[in-house]
């Protein structure tokens, strides 16, 4: 349940990344030429470094003679002809609304995680102190509910009837996770069965 | 990787379906109780077909009495049939056995029976088809039920698709954080940042948007302390997303660390390992991915991917009961999820598909090849319209190449293939001595410690030298691209003459940039190749692909750079003379770094046709398919003669997974009884069909650990009536006693057909739903080569050995990885298995 919990909590914030996203106006030119051409001495026989050059064209304007041109004619007086070629000319876009809302998301979403982390760590134990340290669970199918988990297994979980409480039920399926959980680090960091 | 035959039953030499031998066998004492069984076996013997006309045939034998006490058993209300109970809904028997939700599942690190399951599916099919015609709800039913295949892997990509672009955007945006931050729009990374800005001086795409870490504290963005800064806010930074990476792992999926191909690989053979496809996994896998290539270790996202994707295939088929129950189904969603991986990690379609074919996946027919196909494309389109990189293609490196290759080129690019395939070799040798190390020192213990101890060697290392401080995939796409107008880098410096008119760029000789440029290469390749061996493996999220072109690419890029050099100076040299006389650039050292990126790539995953096509996806000319087939299979060659396995399949072997190679032939002469169990003076459990008490079923149950039992007529005779699973045993006799009256420990359990007609005590427990009538036996002479075979290929779980037509032991998959160990001389024990 902690994980539907999280899931619905995310829900939420990237709905309400989403209508940001809508009502703030894209405040960002998403398209661009970019030119990259040596430097305009280049033609008076000087080398030197390279120049950038951008704007917001059409692609198919998206050349020397459109974007570059404009901006150094007073240094080449008349010797286009050998500039330009020597010029590389690349239509590009982006979507600056997505990445805004990818990466805030992806900051939310670690913020939450180590928040909860940080709960695992210092306050549930706190808390839990009372409960009984349950015993470990073969993991079950995703789907099958506590209801039908099957017995046979080692410690057949939970004999006492919770009530059909809704925090319990949470409780109970954190409790589950926690335990699912346990024996994957137990796999991993110190049996060492798994994924060395 | 070949599809098996379906119809088994009628292929296989199964004694119990020839009737007429039975006659012969049958034993003097026993004479009475047989008569019964061998009518029923007469009726299984009409073969698939016959399985669910059978229970209608059956009410000839069956008594007239029925138990009232059964009826008042609630009828179950599962949308599916389980697997050996009859489909036909108005039988007769129907009423009095009851059906048990849950049966034809498996637990936690158990192997599948890929024929129980197919064959589950078929039953569930035919019931759909033959409930069709009854009413408009079935009938969409029937239809919901025959696309939600495809609907199934459309949303695979869909979401697929979605995820690798958070990741990518996310991951780019993130390791840009360690060099500095634009300020009035923090998402933005540096070349995002300097977007539009209008200052025309070109320096590393640099701008005033962007503010390095130096700048942001008021320090000149030059000098020594500004260099001092900025190194150690890079090591900072990285710390930060390892410890950071390191630690959600450990607290909330401990799956998610590693590459995941080795057992992604293993699952798809038949593998159970829950919780491995699961949510939290795929939440902290890709959040995992993105810190960890963030921290600059010497990693990619392009395997973790490739679990990613199958994560959110299991997630998915639970939508579909079709495939969220059976698991066999099940897996042909993951083998399409597993090209969907490939096909968003590389922005290669068809090379995803030929991945999944050539190393994922163990069963792939062709309905799985043409869902995989489809799921690619969706993910490649989805990708595309997110368009995470801005360059309008799906991966950072693409390059696009004109240049014709001359045949004298193909030497060197064999060399490659050499180098590729030792490198590979020694690469994988030393990562699976580091990781055994690991496994069995104390070193284990400390897995956080150790991935921020990397990450701190890392960071300190890899800042000073340009080539390594920028992240692997920028490196990549600066080594495969070729010297034109707009590259700055010192990697192409040559002394050229940008004075003359408008001619094509000519070969030129190298410049003082270039020398410097192959030195720090030089200083990369051995920095990345050590690092990249200690760094596989960490318990972060990790992939290889990255880490293996890069080291290519750089050997490539050097002997490229070596042979431009050689035909610039040797211009009269005949095999250069054609081409490279008239001062044209014939050597593209960016093709070399290509084709030594599959070299090393091939090397350590030995993969051969996927590759290359991957590879010619990439550049997206199919010029150079013959240039790096060459190099690939050169490598594969040198690589198969060092060491016998690649990476995957050596870790497959280190952690011990049930997996069984269908690459390897088996040529050993053991027989079938020298493998089977029970071995010398071990004792045999069997079931009965009608003399045991729910007691001893029970006792039974308490007192051993097998995974099944077969069913024999009687103790004395031995003979074979079916095989049942532990799980469904367990399962069956815990909801009987939920659910049926008069059930007591004195209780018959029955795997018979009918109930004897004047039935005495308590009522019984009938349990012919949950037995399989058709298991697969082999006589004890079988030689292994057959049954490694038929585990291979039928992808079984058991196999009964008779002897005479009687029931003598079984053979299961545990034993036969068992047995394969033993005669490699290694340790039988190390086979992970429940």
């Amino acid at each position: 349940m902690a994980t539907s919990r999280m899931a619905r909590s995310l829900l939420y914030i990237s709905i309400f990344l989403s209508f940001c996203a809508v009502y703030v106006k894209a405040e960002y030119e998403d398209k661009r030429c970019i030119c990259v051409c040596p430097d305009p001495s280049v033609v008076n026989g000087t080398k030197s470094n390279r120049m950038v050059y951008k704007d917001a064209v059409a692609p198919s304007k998206c050349d020397c003679d459109n974007v570059v041109l404009p901006k150094v004619a007073p240094d080449i007086r008349g010797r286009e002809r050998e500039f330009c070629p020597r010029c590389e000319c690349k239509y590009e876009s982006r979507n600056s609304t997505t990445i805004k809302v990818v990466v805030i998301l992806v900051i939310w979403i670690i913020s939450l995680l180590v928040v909860y982390m940080a709960f695992l760590l210092c306050l549930d134990p706190l808390l839990n102190k009372r409960r009984s340290q349950p015993s470990y669970q073969e993991h079950t199918n995703e789907e099958e509910e506590a209801g039908s988990v099957v017995g046979g297994a080692p410690g057949m979980a939970h004999p006492l009837p919770l009530r059909p409480n809704v925090l319990n039920r949470v409780g109970h399926q954190q409790d589950k996770w926690k335990r699912q959980v346990q024996e994957q680090r137990r796999n991993i960091y110190d049996r060492h069965t798994m994924l060395n | 990787m070949e599809s098996r035959p379906l119809t088994h039953r009628g292929a296989m030499n199964n004694p119990l379906m020839r009737p007429p031998n039975y006659q012969a066998l049958s034993h003097p004492t026993t004479q009475q109780q047989q008569q019964q069984p061998s009518v029923r076996y007469q009726s299984s013997a009409n073969g698939v077909q016959g399985k669910d006309e059978e229970e209608e045939e059956d009410p000839i034998l069956d008594s007239p009495i029925s138990y009232n006490t059964m009826e008042s058993a609630p009828p179950s209300n599962q949308s599916y049939v389980s697997f050996a109970g009859g489909s036909v809904a108005t039988n007769i028997l129907d009423s009095e056995e009851q059906e048990f939700p849950g049966i034809g599942q498996y637990d936690d690190f158990h192997t599948i029976d890929w024929q129980r399951d197919v064959a589950r599916d078929r039953m569930r099919h035919r019931h759909i088809i033959k409930k069709r015609e009854d009413s408009i709800w079935d009938w969409i039913k029937s239809g919901h039920d025959a696309w939600s295949g495809w609907v199934c892997v459309f949303m695979v990509g869909v979401f697929a698709g979605a995820v690798a672009g958070t990741i990518d955007i996310g991951a780019s945006w993130m390791s840009d954080l360690r060099f500095g931050i634009c300020p009035e729009a923090f998402w933005f990374n540096q070349e995002q940042c300097c977007w539009s800005s209008n200052e025309t001086f070109y320096d590393r795409d640099n701008c005033s948007n962007w503010k390095s870490w130096p700048q942001v504290f008021g320090h000149e963005p030059e000098g020594a302390g500004a260099y001092i800064i900025s190194y150690i806010f890079y090591i900072l930074w990285s710390l930060l997303f390892a410890s950071l990476a390191a630690s959600l792992v450990m607290m909330f999926a401990p799956y998610a660390c590693g590459s995941g191909i080795p057992e992604i690989k293993t699952i798809l053979s038949g593998f159970i390992i829950r919780g491995y496809l699961g949510k939290w996994t795929l939440l902290i896998k890709s959040l995992g991915m993105v810190l960890a290539v963030s921290a600059g270790l010497s990693l990619g996202k392009e395997g973790p991917l490739v679990h990613v994707a199958c994560c959110i295939g299991n997630i998915l088929s639970y939508m579909f009961p079709k495939y969220g129950r059976n698991e066999a189904k099940k897996r042909e969603i993951l083998s399409a999820a597993a090209a969907v991986g490939v096909s968003v990690a590389f922005g290669a379609p068809i090379g995803g598909v030929l991945f999944s074919l050539e190393e994922a996946s163990y069963y792939f027919p062709l309905k799985t090849l043409w869902r995989s196909f489809f799921a690619a494309l969706v993910a490649a389109f989805v990708l595309r319209s997110i368009n995470p990189f801005g360059n309008e293609h799906l991966v950072l490196f693409y390059v696009e190449y004109s240049k014709p290759w001359i045949f004298i080129e193909l030497l060197p690019f064999i060399l490659l293939g050499v180098i590729g395939g030792i490198i590979g070799t020694l690469f994988i040798k030393l990562n699976i001595k580091w990781c055994r190390y690991r496994k069995t020192s104390l070193l284990g213990q400390y897995p956080r410690l150790e991935v921020v101890a990397v990450t701190l060697l890392t960071a300190f290392v890899a800042y000073p030298n340009p080539y390594t401080r920028i992240n692997t995939s920028n490196l990549i796409y600066l080594l495969f691209s070729q010297c034109g107008v707009a590259n700055n880098d010192s990697l192409c410096d040559y002394q050229r003459n940008f004075t003359s008119a408008n001619t094509a760029i000519e070969i030129a000789a190298a410049g003082p940039g270039v020398l410097k440029a192959v030195w720090l290469l030089a200083l990369a390749l051995v920095f990345k190749c050590v690092v990249t061996v200690f760094t596989f493996g960490l318990k972060v999220p990790c992939g290889l692909f990255i880490p293996s072109l890069a080291m290519g690419a750089i050997i490539g890029r050097l002997v490229g750079i070596g042979m431009e050099q050689l035909a610039y100076h040797n211009q009269d040299w005949a095999v250069f003379a054609g081409e490279c006389s008239t001062g044209e650039n014939c050597i593209t050292p960016g093709l070399y770094a290509m084709v030594g990126a599959a070299a090393v790539l091939g090397g350590v995953t030995r993969m051969t046709v996927s590759l290359v096509v991957i590879m010619f996806e990439l550049t997206g000319g199919v010029r150079y398919i013959v240039p790096l087939m060459a190099a690939v299979m050169a490598s594969k060659w040198i690589g198969d003669a060092f060491g016998k396995e690649g990476i995957y399949d050596a870790h497959i072997i280190l952690n011990g997974y049930p997996f069984l190679d269908s690459k390897e032939e088996f040529s050993h002469t053991t027989l079938a009884h020298d493998v089977m169990k029970p071995g010398k003076s071990e004792s045999f459990y069997v079931l009965t069909q009608d003399s045991m008490s729910l007691e001893d079923v029970e006792q039974l149950l308490r007192e051993t650990d097998h995974n099944g039992f077969p069913v024999v007529v009687s103790r004395q005779s031995q003979y074979l009536v079916g095989f049942v699973a532990r799980r469904d045993l367990n399962i069956a006799i815990n909801q009987a006693k939920k659910n049926t009256e008069g059930i007591v420990g004195d209780s018959t359990v029955l795997f018979t057909a009918s109930v004897p007609s004047p039935w005495m005590g308590p009522p019984p427990l009938r349990l012919r739903k949950i037995l399989d009538l058709a298991p697969i036996t082999i006589t004890d002479q079988t030689p292994m080569e057959t049954v490694v075979d038929m585990f291979r290929k039928l992808g079984l779980r058991q196999t009964l050995v008779t002897h005479n037509g009687r029931l003598l032991g079984i053979i299961t998959k545990k034993d036969v990885l068992r047995h394969i160990k033993f005669l490699e001389s290694e340790d039988p024990e190390s086979v992970l298995f429940n």
